[in-house]
């Protein structure tokens, strides 16, 4: 009995360095530390846009989806600050953008023939760092360039990016040659100039 | 029985051997706190430490160039835009070097492998200096441990090339509520959209393990806060000087009240990166910058009064710091507890612009430098005033300024000063047939560890008339390559005949 106790003992004994030995060469295990947190990232296959601001663009001012007559086509206007180029305000793009020097302030694009219109459209760029802002803006228009007549009368406009940065003056149809687009009061703090991204004209 | 009577008590022994062992066996396999091979650079026993690792964004892939494990868990590094080119150049090319980022408390064991390296690492060394951490370094590995939050930088071999900014974080005690419908919560992960701009009482809150792609704009707006631990990252716009780009800040405050920014990282910046223009009581706390592209500076504030920065960093490729007029006055800035690496510029600047809206009587006071370890200036000034309009520019304080290496390469002979002071037209210039003056500046603690030459670099101090001097200078406590400056020439500083009352104590 003696014996096969001390053998058992033995063997339990031996069995138990083994597995002290096979424990202590094992690779320690993951966040064993208490107070280790791994902030885990998302599944994602691209860069997407935050949960918490969901896109506005279905919340944007409709435009005409007729072909933009303006686009690209000669333009006038007075002095412009700084490198904001008349040319900027209808090279097709929101992230340029013209900027006048000073009130009133025309800017007067060439359609190259007469045509039919019925919307004028003004756009800053819809970045919300384009802060709302108000601008009072009137619309004319002219067969040859020099005698001109209005279509739509000065009215303040609202300009938000929730909205799109964008506002759309409507009126009666009317052929014109030239349209010439006025603006005379910017509420923004920033410039003491009219500010439009693009001018885009409609049928 | 004599025999029986000897083998029981052995036997006795014996099984009670193979208990322990047995329940030692038990422990082992079963125990977490078992002792394992290998775990010498886990958490100490007996040390409360608190880590949390942020898992980069899915999308992305940790840096190729460095391998960084805290405490043996490894941790997402970052490459970010950096520039080793020291003269101004309009279409730079940054370069790139590993940023990585945790927040902690207790200690924690740092372990580095540099595979981005040319050449094996060989010597290392931990920055600041100050926190007199000697790493190990061996077989590839370096190896160091902190116990103090903060921002830690390491470079190889002597070397600058792909030094390696460790953003060790406190833990965060204020996250705020995600259902709040005053918090932007945006969690880990790589996100996208053109700006964010903020509102009345509105927060942003930008996780640990976030990359934001855009900017982030207040203005007009009041009680605002910006927190987290996550990067708001540009490198998806070209610098904003080049064809069809344009400058997009950040951070960018205008005419804003009441707002704290805490906790997080902007790089790759495509233009200034921490912009305060015409605001007031704004909080700046453990906001770390690494800018590498052109008109990269740091923290840039403008016409703006009541700013604290504290225990921030700044490695930029254009100003550090900076204060200039845009439009008002300037009143009550601090920068405290900050570690600046100028690669470009100047790295405490205020000016050139003093008076750039033309405004009456335009000002510049009660600014403070306190506990400033420039680790790095390759280019221009260290501590500068160039009141470049009209300004009345006084009461200037830089309270223990440490310089590691003050390497200023200048500008062809030029502009390589260690302090410089003047009154002079620039191409800054705003006021062209006016000048202001300079009064009532304290430099008190300034050490420079190392020059580029071994000598001491020039100082220049120079008014411009009878009418617009620099007066009431005082340096104390100044040392430089370990001599204690007795006076202007041990400052190697020339002054004009416009100045007045410049002394060294």
């Amino acid at each position: 009995m003696q014996k096969k106790l001390t053998i058992l003992f033995i063997v339990i004994i031996l069995l138990s360095l083994g597995a002290i030995l096979w424990a202590y060469l094992q690779a320690p295990a993951e966040q064993t530390d208490p107070g280790l947190t791994v902030v885990p990232a998302p599944e994602q296959a691209k860069a997407q846009r935050p949960p918490c601001f969901p896109d506005q663009e279905d919340n944007y001012i409709p435009l005409p989806e007729t072909e933009n007559l303006a686009l690209n086509k000669p333009i006038q206007s007075g002095e412009h600050t700084d490198v904001y180029v008349a040319a900027n305000v209808n090279d097709g793009k929101t992230d340029t953008y013209w900027e006048s020097k000073g009130f009133p302030a025309q800017m007067t694009i060439e359609l190259g023939a007469a045509k039919k219109i019925s919307t004028v459209a003004v756009r800053l760029n819809p970045s919300a760092i384009w802060e709302p802002r108000k601008q009072e803006i009137a619309v004319l228009v002219s067969q040859d360039g020099q005698a001109y007549t209005e279509a739509a009368p000065a009215a303040v406009y609202d300009f938000d990016p929730a909205t799109g940065n964008r506002i759309r003056i409507d009126f009666d149809a009317v052929e014109a040659a030239y349209v010439q687009v006025v603006f005379t009061m910017n509420s923004s703090s920033r410039t003491g100039g009219a500010q439009a991204a693009e001018i885009e004209v409609f049928e | 029985m004599r025999t029986e009577s000897k083998a029981a008590p052995r036997l006795i022994l014996l099984g009670a051997a193979a208990l322990l062992l047995l329940a030692l066996a038990i422990f082992m396999i079963l125990s977490p706190k078992a002792p394992r091979k290998g775990q010498a650079n886990r958490a100490p026993e007996g040390q409360a430490t608190l880590l949390t690792l942020y898992e980069g964004p899915k999308t992305m892939t940790s840096s190729p160039n460095a391998r960084i494990t805290a405490n043996g868990h490894e941790l997402f590094v970052y490459d970010v835009m950096v520039n080793h080119e020291h003269i101004w150049n309009a279409n730079t090319q940054p370069s790139d070097t590993p940023m990585t980022y945790f927040d902690f408390s207790g200690k924690v064991e740092i372990d580095i492998q540099m595979p981005g390296l040319p050449t094996p690492v060989e010597s290392a060394q931990v920055l600041p200096s100050a926190w007199g951490i000697e790493p190990e370094v061996a077989d590839g590995h370096v190896r160091f441990a902190i116990t103090e939050p903060g921002q830690y930088t390491v470079i190889y071999n002597g070397s600058v090339n792909k030094a390696t900014h460790i953003f060790a974080n406190p833990p965060e005690t204020e996250v705020p509520d995600a259902d709040d419908p005053n918090v932007f919560f945006i969690g880990p992960g790589e996100w996208t959209m053109d700006a964010i701009a903020l509102g009345d009482d509105q927060t942003l809150y930008l996780s640990g393990g976030a990359v934001l792609h855009s900017i982030v704009s207040v203005s007009g707006a009041k009680n605002v806060r910006i927190l987290g631990r996550g990067m708001i990252d540009g490198s998806d716009y070209p610098a904003w000087n080049q064809a069809g780009s344009y400058a997009r800040v950040p951070i960018d405050l205008n005419h804003a009240k009441d707002v704290t920014v805490e906790g997080i990282i902007l790089a790759n910046s495509n233009c200034w990166n921490f912009n305060s223009y015409s605001c007031s009581h704004v909080r700046v706390d453990n906001v770390k910058i690494i800018s590498g592209r052109q008109n990269g500076d740091g923290f840039t504030f403008q016409s703006c009064t009541d700013h604290v920065v504290t225990d921030s960093f700044a490695r930029t490729w254009d100003d550090s710091l900076v204060i200039k007029n845009y439009s008002g006055s300037t009143k009550g800035i601090t920068f405290r507890n900050m570690q600046v690496w100028t690669d470009l510029a100047q790295s405490m600047e205020i000016g050139y612009e003093t008076d750039k809206g033309l405004t009456l009587d335009p000002e510049i006071q009660d600014v403070l430098f306190e506990n400033i370890t420039v680790l790095y200036n390759f280019h221009k000034p260290v501590i500068s005033i160039h009141n470049s309009d009209d300004a009345f520019v006084h009461h200037i304080e830089y309270r223990n300024i440490l310089v590691e290496n003050a390497f200023m390469e200048g500008d062809n002979g030029r502009n390589n000063e260690l302090i410089e002071m003047n009154l002079n037209k620039s191409g800054w210039s705003t006021v062209k047939d006016e000048f202001g003056s300079v009064d009532d500046v304290l430099i008190d603690g300034l050490t420079v560890l190392h020059t580029k030459d071994g000598r001491v670099p020039a100082s220049r101090i120079s008014g411009q008339s009878e009418d617009n001097r620099i007066t009431n200078v005082t340096f104390r406590n100044v040392s430089i390559l370990g001599q204690k400056v007795q006076d202007l020439k041990g400052l190697n500083a020339s002054v004009n005949e416009f100045c007045e009352n410049i002394t060294v104590e």
